[in-house]
């Protein structure tokens, strides 16, 4: 396997402005990013945040007002043909020749990159139940997301650029993805994958970039965000609740008891809040995922913690 | 890979050869066989006399005489308007090379391929022009048929400069749209901008003819119509400085489109 601290992605104060009539609109501000070779790095970010205007930069799709990009020792600009060569990517809007079947569209990449193993092509349409003999007007949306995905993976690229990749995807087609992208990993590519669901990232990533208002805010592995990783719960019970009860919980913060109903936001594990609640009758537990926004200010306590202008993006792999 | 954006293009795009020559070939095939009488072209040409020149001109008819002429009739049902119809497939062409899937989004999976975006432009550009090439020769195809089951006898030779005399303005008008479409980078912009420049050549080189001495006798020469005149290359043969010469800004708008299309950001 490739050394894994040699750098695929290598970004220097990549910045993108984009110009809407007589107002500029700062995209991306001075991203300095490092991609290791072998790793599956999330790139998260909610949306607008810059995740697709720096996947376009690296792909030479767009120039960089200033900054530069290095790409598996490339420059991304000059050399943007070779390196599209060793690059798969799935773009975060896919759209397609429409009057052309998946096998059409499959063949005519296929040409274009110069040739495939169509015995792997054949093994990915198998594994991502995808059906070619399709017009690509008439697929779902999920479909087209696996013709795209088809259509990254088809090359057994050096790198994977995946834009908010699982979209549209089915809960099954998913886990089917996760495996493909540590099968990825296990032959020593890299992916660089942006998403703005944090399950899905931890789910498969090595580190997280977290990128907010076009600035990289922090470089995190996918263990250290976990420990910023809380549900909210709310609890029904037959009779009234006393606020007391779960107060003092470790791990329970934010609580509000409303009658009969508690509500809280829960860091680890599920097990001493049901021994507390123990000899009460709960008629019902729902559970929410937190946002990628409040994880993010649970972890960096509403931005105080954030990386401010200038300050080096912190880094904890 | 060399070609293949060509072949891909040229695939997805053949059958509009058929569609578009066939129905331009049955235009000129109809225009020939309603003449049943070849001496009744001098009825025409006597009808025209009492119209008024500039709607003669419209129509691309310099002069009257002409038209009692086998090459003048032709000239004036046929070739005058069938580069017209033809400049529809122009616009729907050059927007087809980069302003339509850069719309979609499309480009963006093109482009992440491994060529070069001056190659995406020349390849589509050229597959476009072939197809041009293959609806002219297919409508003189139809032409031609009607021309033999009339009673009109036309130089084959002079008819087939006719149907050659088309392409260079008819790739021009591919190569406009599309210069304008990498330019612009708005489909809408691109449409209008193309609209406008056909259209309004067209105007320019009528009202020119029409109105000697006035602005627009001027701005003829800027009207890409004033060098297609079909109605000469029918009764002279071909004009080949007209020829060149709208080729040439032709090959201008493609080197304009690739320059403009490899330094700017795209699907922004």
């Amino acid at each position: 396997m490739a050394n894994h601290n040699t750098p695929v992605i290598q970004t220097e104060n990549l910045s993108k402005v984009y110009k809407a009539g007589k107002r500029d609109i700062l995209a991306l501000s001075n991203l300095t990013l490092s991609v290791r070779r072998g790793e599956i790095f999330g790139y998260l970010g909610p949306n607008g945040a810059g995740k697709t205007t720096t996947i376009r930069l690296m792909l030479d799709l767009i120039r960089p007002t200033s900054g530069s990009a290095t790409i598996l020792g490339l420059d991304a600009r000059r050399d943007s043909v070779e390196l599209h060569r060793r690059i798969g990517f799935l773009p975060g809007e896919l759209s397609l020749w429409k009057s052309l079947t998946g096998q059409q569209v499959i063949e005519y990449v296929a040409r274009l990159r110069g040739g495939v193993d169509w015995k792997y092509v054949q093994e990915l349409t198998e594994r991502l139940q995808f059906d070619p003999t399709l017009r690509v007007r008439s697929y779902s949306s999920g479909n087209r997301r696996k013709l795209g995905l088809l259509l990254a993976l088809m090359n057994k690229a050096e790198l994977l650029v995946l834009d908010e990749p699982t979209n549209g995807l089915d809960p099954l087609m998913q886990q089917i993805f996760n495996d493909l992208m540590r099968e990825v990993r296990a032959e020593g590519r890299t992916v660089f994958l942006s998403s703005h669901i944090l399950s899905e990232v931890q789910s498969i990533c090595d580190r997280v970039g977290i990128l907010r208002g076009g600035r990289l805010q922090a470089v995190e592995t996918v263990t250290a965000l976990r420990h910023a990783d809380f549900r909210w719960v709310m609890l029904r019970l037959r009779e009234a609740a006393n606020p007391h009860l779960l107060a003092e919980l470790p791990g329970v913060t934010d609580l509000t008891v409303d009658g009969s109903t508690l509500k809280l936001r829960l860091r680890g594990d599920f097990n001493p809040l049901l021994q507390a609640l123990d000899g009460h009758y709960i008629v019902d537990i729902k559970t929410e995922e937190a946002s990628l926004e409040e994880i993010f200010l649970s972890y960096y306590g509403n931005g105080s913690n954030a990386q401010k202008e200038g300050e080096p993006v912190k880094e904890m792999a | 890979m060399a070609g293949v954006t060509f072949v891909h293009t040229v695939r997805r795009s053949w059958r509009q050869v058929l569609y578009w020559g066939i129905g331009i070939g049955l235009l000129g095939m109809y225009v020939a066989i309603i003449v049943q009488d070849a001496d009744i072209l001098k009825q025409y040409a006597e009808l025209a006399k009492n119209l008024p020149p500039a709607l003669l001109q419209m129509f691309g008819m310099n002069d009257v005489a002409t038209l009692a002429t086998p090459e003048g009739f032709i000239s004036f049902g046929f070739y005058g308007y069938a580069l017209l119809v033809l400049a529809v497939y122009a616009v729907m062409a050059g927007m087809s090379v980069t302003a339509n899937e850069e719309d979609d989004g499309i480009l963006d999976v093109v482009l992440a391929l491994p060529i070069p975006r001056w190659r995406v432009v020349i390849e589509r550009f050229f597959a476009y022009a072939l197809i041009a090439i293959l609806i002219v020769v297919v409508a003189f195809g139809g032409l031609w048929v009607g021309i033999l089951s009339s009673p009109l006898e036309i130089n084959t030779t002079r008819m087939m400069e006719g149907s050659i005399n088309m392409i260079p303005s008819f790739v021009l008008m591919i190569a406009f749209t599309m210069f304008v479409g990498a330019v612009a980078r708005r489909k809408g912009t691109a449409l209008a901008a193309a609209a406008i420049f056909i259209v309004g050549s067209y105007f320019i080189n009528f009202l020119g003819a029409s109105a000697s001495g006035s602005l627009a006798d001027t701005l003829q020469a800027v009207s890409f119509f004033s060098y297609y005149n079909s109605e000469d290359v029918l009764l002279n043969g071909l004009n080949i400085g007209n020829m060149v010469l709208l080729l040439g800004v032709t090959a201008a708008l493609v080197v304009g489109t690739v320059w403009s299309f490899n330094r700017r950001d795209v699907g922004v």
